[in-house]
């Protein structure tokens, strides 16, 4: 069953629930305490036409009070419920925080990072109205008009309806548009969608506009009229050239048209939609808003109380209090409306908050299983018929079988899709086999310590990942409890070591803000950090060595300085880097097609021996 | 404001804005009016002297009637200022950005102007509608001042003397707002700067790190995004409240002022309530006007930013173009920088017409800024750049984009089918010659394993393709856009073998009968080229054939014997080492 958006905003408010009911609750008292000022005013001058001089002023200093009061109030209210939104925000955060820490990693892959800042950033963000805001204005619009309309009723009934009737009208008329705004509000979606669109398009793919065409019509000053005599040359002369005429620049503005066409179009369909959607609606607001402008009911509440007074059915001083209270009465309603939208970003924001924190987190031991030796000694690394397939999708790998070997290199090869990088992800854990085991000293790795296995295999991913903190952190990520000399000598290892004394403040340079680093650099210090993690077991993907060919020699030597003495499984894309194997599993459309050492599979004329032909043609 | 608007609206609209501005005030006045009139009325009703009361009802109900006829006319100026407003803002943000130099478009750029055409136009255009909101708070409480000074000076004092305090106090406190509010947006955007790592760096954190995933700067930055919000809740309060302490001040001084004039002086208790009435009604726009300010400010930084984009000076056109002579290129004394940080520092090279050039050396050498100059991206900042002949700057824009064909490194593709993208080249193709640059820069193997073949959709920036695929879209453009000089920047991620292949062999296509500058990161590639140009240090260090670069034993040499060196090297794990501690 799942939660309805409404239903999970209420759960995620829940912490800080009591404080935002007692802060709306300050709120409403407010509101209504702003009636008595203008009670007071009438008041008073009740007692000014009776010529009543004595107790005038103990009215006033009460509408003194009310104002002090009020003011108090607005400013508990505002300050209780603003502090429980940022406490709320800060404790959703931390949720979300944590939970995300324990997603499988296979959430994390295919570019998740913008919708994680959506939601933990600009989602709990959302929630600011319907926390700080919504249950206090929405209360004070209720209330305002709820005492002064009691208080109207109370002093003449007469005028009190006529004026709510004439609210009411347009009320009628507000509700009316809201239902039918409904319908284009689909349309400007659509079209604001596309119109996003077409601007991404136009701006990243600007370079393609400017060399293909687009820019023509906006870019060819019609200049053969102007100055027919002037000498060709003199390419320095500034009256030569000048920026688009003006008047050109602007008449070729007016339309949209010279701006290329997909986004022209977009942007005028945009514009249309908008226009229709405020078009329908202008009589009625204009109407809705003659009904209960202030003037209408200045004139409505005079007008018919003078008529009323004439006929001897309402004092003259009641009209005063219909002009203080009456007046206001509908804009006070309006907050119901103009915070809709709000409304409903919250609750869908709270939806997609409460769905992330949903998300089941990532298969952990129950009991975990101790591997049979320590981190520092090689185990065998043993796939047994491995399967895997993504949830509802059809099965990639159809049953792996392997045995790694300590200190042995195994290379993975075969043709792009095959299943290479899967498994490499299997043994990363970003996801379990969905059939068979992979097993770390006879152990069945879901049944060990996150921790723990990666102390035992480590990982170089091809995507870099650096952290914007210091180069000394970024590689002691590994072991925080590495000293500086260890650092060091790791990065001295992985062939970076002078770069990083280049930096301005060396080890100390906080990577992102202080300095840049080149892929290859930057690969450089990842594999520092790998060295640090000193696993003996090391998956690694062989495309690293030829990311960057500006420095690729540096980072080779940096990889064979990782390599060294350790259990690899390497993905390979390049067969010669993996010639000299201790064995090559040729695998084909999720099975291993082939196993063996080089010559052999060379000799064998399968698969292997095709792509190893197929690329020393392509070298060639 | 209105100034403001009176620059942005464009000439074109200002009739239209002249009527927008007339009607609203006309519905400021009337209101007002009708507020004045209000004293007349109520002291003759108040006195009890109705029959007086109601001959003042007419003039009133004139001052509605007026209202609401100017309010109509006020709604249908808006819609039809906003609507054109917007069409023209697009039209020329679009027709702008087109011919903006390519140099402005960096990253950060690019998503500020992506933002630009979607919310930011949309909160400018609002301008409108906050205009007319901002003029009615003015205006009318205007009106009523005028009414007040005229029908008793004294009420009209203690009145007008709380507007300054009022308008001091309010900007008092959008000062103290504004700082909070900046440390706060600070602190949420390093927060949201570390959330985007943290979730990047998820693999790396778990699988090498030691912290089960958690990251300090993270949970730091979220403590600071919460103190400062903290901060500026408490910090924003007194301003707040001291606005609305300030209109309660006003109306107290109106009360008093009221109740002493009406106990000890000649004025009547009736004339007394209906200028305390009139009083009251004068403080009450002032808390729409601290709304208002607030949405004009934020209107007021989107135009800020939209002025922006439409003042960026475009690339100068001539107002007489001179015609391009054969294909030739020639970098004369070039001198060019970023931001004042020079870069090529005197780059003289020529390529001949229907050569082969490429251009290698270090990352950061320039390679790719001498193509982005040779295709005019930017002009020199001295030095001149010929083409054809002709200094870039003296030849028609549309002309010298006619004559180059661009293959860049990251080619963006437009969400459309593969035909689409490859006939960009030149939109008038037939399907044919569509097809036949298509099988010439091997995209027809591409199409092959998509379902819809050349009808296939690439997906927003090309995203369905691989690198190597894209690249050979692009170049199957610049086949079909046949441009008598190409100007390409090799790949320098690695391409899996069969990509490279194809790569290759339809780079030989794009060769044939043309001039050529290549940026080459893998030297194997331009080891026919006709010369080899060596960039460092902001000049060309070396030029010559492959043969005599090697034979030089410079840098070129150098790089290749590294290059070669990478190309030979084996993978294994035998560097001696034992595992373990």
């Amino acid at each position: 069953m799942t939660a309805t958006a409404a239903e999970d905003l209420a759960e995620l408010r829940r912490p800080v629930r009591g404080r935002v009911t007692v802060a709306a609750g300050a709120q409403v008292l407010a509101t209504a305490l702003g009636v008595v000022p203008l009670v007071a005013v009438v008041e008073l001058g009740r007692r000014l036409l009776g010529g009543q001089t004595s107790g005038l002023w103990a009215i006033a200093w009460l509408a003194v009070g009310a104002f002090a009061a009020r003011l108090v109030l607005y400013t508990l209210a505002g300050g209780i419920s603003h502090l429980a939104d940022a406490d709320l925000a800060r404790t959703l955060r931390r949720r979300l925080v944590r939970a995300l820490a324990e997603l499988p990693l296979g959430w994390f892959a295919g570019g998740v990072a913008a919708r994680v800042k959506t939601t933990v950033e600009d989602d709990v963000a959302a929630l600011h109205h319907a926390v700080a805001h919504a249950p206090g204005d929405m209360g004070a619009a209720i209330a305002g008009p709820v005492v002064a309309g009691a208080y109207l009723l109370y002093v003449d009934w007469r005028l009190a309806l006529l004026t709510g009737a004439a609210i009411g009208a347009a009320q009628a008329t507000r509700m009316r548009m809201v239902r039918r705004s409904a319908e284009p509000a689909g349309r400007i979606a659509a079209a604001r969608a596309e119109l996003s669109a077409s601007a991404i398009e136009l701006v990243r793919g600007i370079a393609v506009v400017k060399a293909f065409g687009g820019t023509r019509a906006a870019e060819r000053p019609d200049a053969t009229d102007e100055r027919p005599d002037a000498p060709p040359e003199r390419p320095d002369a500034p009256p030569e050239r000048a920026d688009a005429p003006p008047e050109r620049a602007d008449a070729a503005a007016e339309r949209v048209g010279a701006a290329p066409a997909r986004f022209a179009a977009a942007a005028e369909r945009y514009a249309d939609v908008n226009d229709e959607a405020q078009r329908i609606f202008i009589r009625q607001r204009s109407l809705a808003r003659a009904t209960v402008a202030p003037a209408t009911i200045l004139l409505l509440v005079t007008g018919a109380g003078t008529w009323f007074a004439a006929l001897g059915w309402t004092r003259p001083l009641d009209v005063v209090a219909f002009l203080l209270l009456g007046l206001g009465l509908f804009e006070q309603i309006t907050p119901i409306y103009t915070a809709r939208d709000q409304r409903r970003r919250a609750r869908d924001a709270a939806h997609r908050i409460s769905e992330l924190l949903r998300e089941p987190p990532e298969a952990t031991a129950a009991h975990p299983v101790a591997l049979p030796a320590p981190a520092g000694r090689a185990l065998p690394l043993e796939l047994d018929d491995v399967r895997f397939g993504y949830a509802g999708g059809h099965e990639v790998l159809h049953g792996i079988s392997a045995e790694l070997a300590p200190g042995t290199v195994t290379a993975l090869v075969g043709p792009s899709g095959a299943g290479k990088s899967t498994l490499g992800l299997l043994l990363a854990r970003f996801s379990d086999p969905t059939g068979g085991a992979i097993r770390l000293g006879g152990v069945d790795v879901r049944d060990v310590d996150r921790a723990e296995l990666y102390r035992h295999i480590g990982f170089l991913f091809q995507d870099v990942v650096l952290l914007r903190q210091s180069v000394r952190d970024n590689i002691a990520l590994a072991d925080p409890d590495a000293g500086d000399a260890r650092v060091e000598e790791v990065a001295a290892a992985a062939a970076i070591d002078a770069r990083i004394r280049d930096l301005p403040r060396g080890y100390a340079t906080v990577l992102g803000e202080e300095a840049e680093l080149s892929g290859g650099e930057a690969q450089r210090v990842s594999i520092a950090r790998t060295l640090l993690a000193d696993t003996p077991i090391l998956v690694l993907d062989e495309a690293t060595a030829f990311a960057d060919p500006e420095s690729e020699a540096a980072v080779q030597d940096a990889l064979a300085a990782l390599a060294g003495g350790r259990t690899l499984l390497v993905i390979a894309h390049r067969l010669p880097t993996i010639a000299h194997a201790d064995q090559i599993l040729v695998l084909d459309e999720g099975r291993v097609a082939e196993r063996g050492r080089h010559d052999d599979l060379l000799a064998a004329g399968g698969l292997y021996a095709r792509l190893w032909h197929a690329q020393q043609e392509a070298a060639a | 404001m209105i100034a403001t608007l009176f620059r942005v609206v464009g000439r074109g609209h200002r009739g239209l804005l002249w009527r927008f501005l007339v009607s609203t005030a006309v519905y400021a006045l009337s209101e007002g009016a009708a507020f004045g009139l209000l004293v007349p009325l109520l002291t003759a009703l108040l006195g009890g002297r109705t029959g007086t009361a109601a001959w003042w009802l007419m003039p009133l109900a004139a001052a509605v009637v007026v209202g609401w006829v100017a309010h109509y006319d006020m709604g249908i100026s808006a819609l039809r200022l906003s609507s054109a407003w917007r069409r023209s803002l697009y039209g020329r943000i679009g027709a702008h950005v087109v011919r903006l130099p390519l140099g402005w478009f960096d990253g950060a750029r690019t998503g500020r102007v992506e933002r630009l055409f979607g919310h930011g136009l949309d909160t400018a255009v609002q301008t409108v509608t906050l205009t007319q909101t901002l003029i009615n708070a003015v205006v009318t409480p205007a009106v009523i001042g005028v009414f007040l000074v005229v029908l008793d000076w004294r009420i009209a004092l203690a009145v007008l003397v709380t507007v300054p305090v009022v308008l001091l106090v309010f900007a008092y406190a959008r000062r103290v707002t504004d700082r909070t509010e900046a440390a706060s947006d600070a602190a949420a955007a390093e927060a949201g700067t570390r959330l985007v790592e943290f979730a990047a760096a998820q693999p790396v954190l778990r699988a090498i790190g030691r912290g089960r995933g958690a990251s300090r700067p993270l949970d730091d930055a979220l403590d600071a995004r919460h103190r400062e919000a903290r901060r500026e809740v408490v910090g924003a309060l007194p301003g707040l409240q001291l606005g609305r302490l300030a209109i309660q001040l006003a109306f107290t001084a109106v009360l008093v002022v009221g109740l002493l004039l009406a106990t000890g002086s000649d004025i009547t208790p009736a004339r007394m309530i209906a200028l305390l009435v009139l009083g009251i009604h004068f403080l009450q726009p002032f808390a729409t006007l601290a709304g208002v300010a607030g949405g004009l400010r934020v209107c007021r930084a989107a135009i800020e930013r939209i002025d922006a984009v439409l003042r960026t000076p475009v690339l100068p056109e001539p107002v007489r173009p001179r015609p391009l002579g054969p294909p030739a290129i020639d970098l004369d004394d070039v001198r060019f920088g970023y931001d004042g940080v020079p870069l090529l520092d005197g780059l003289t090279l020529h390529v001949p017409a229907g050569s082969t050039t490429a251009l290698v050396g270090p990352s950061g050498a320039g390679k790719t800024t001498v193509t982005k100059l040779v295709a005019r991206f930017f002009d020199t900042d001295a030095g001149t750049v010929r083409v054809g002949g002709a200094d870039v700057r003296d030849v028609a824009s549309a002309d010298l984009l006619d004559a180059v064909a661009l293959v860049f490194q990251d080619v963006y593709l437009f969400d459309g089918t593969i035909e689409d993208n490859i006939r960009m080249g030149r939109p008038g193709a037939t399907p044919a010659a569509v097809r036949d640059a298509a099988r010439r820069a091997r995209v027809d193997l591409v199409a092959e394993r998509l379902p819809d073949g050349l009808a296939g959709r690439v997906g927003d920036g090309g995203r369905l393709l691989s690198g190597g695929e894209r690249q050979r879209v692009a170049i199957a453009r610049a086949l079909l856009k046949d441009a008598p000089i190409v100007l390409l920047d090799e790949a320098t991620s690695a391409l899996d073998a069969e990509n490279e292949a194809a790569v290759h062999a339809a780079l030989a296509e794009l060769r044939q009968g043309r001039t050529l500058l290549v940026i080459a990161h893998r030297l194997r590639t331009v080891m026919r080229a006709d010369q080899i140009a060596v960039l460092d240090g902001g000049r060309i260090a070396e030029l010559g054939t492959h043969a005599e670069l090697l034979a030089a034993d410079g840098r070129y040499a150098a790089l290749w014997r590294s290059q070669q060196r990478a190309r030979g090297w084996r993978l294994t794990n035998d560097a001696g080492r034992p595992a373990g501690r």
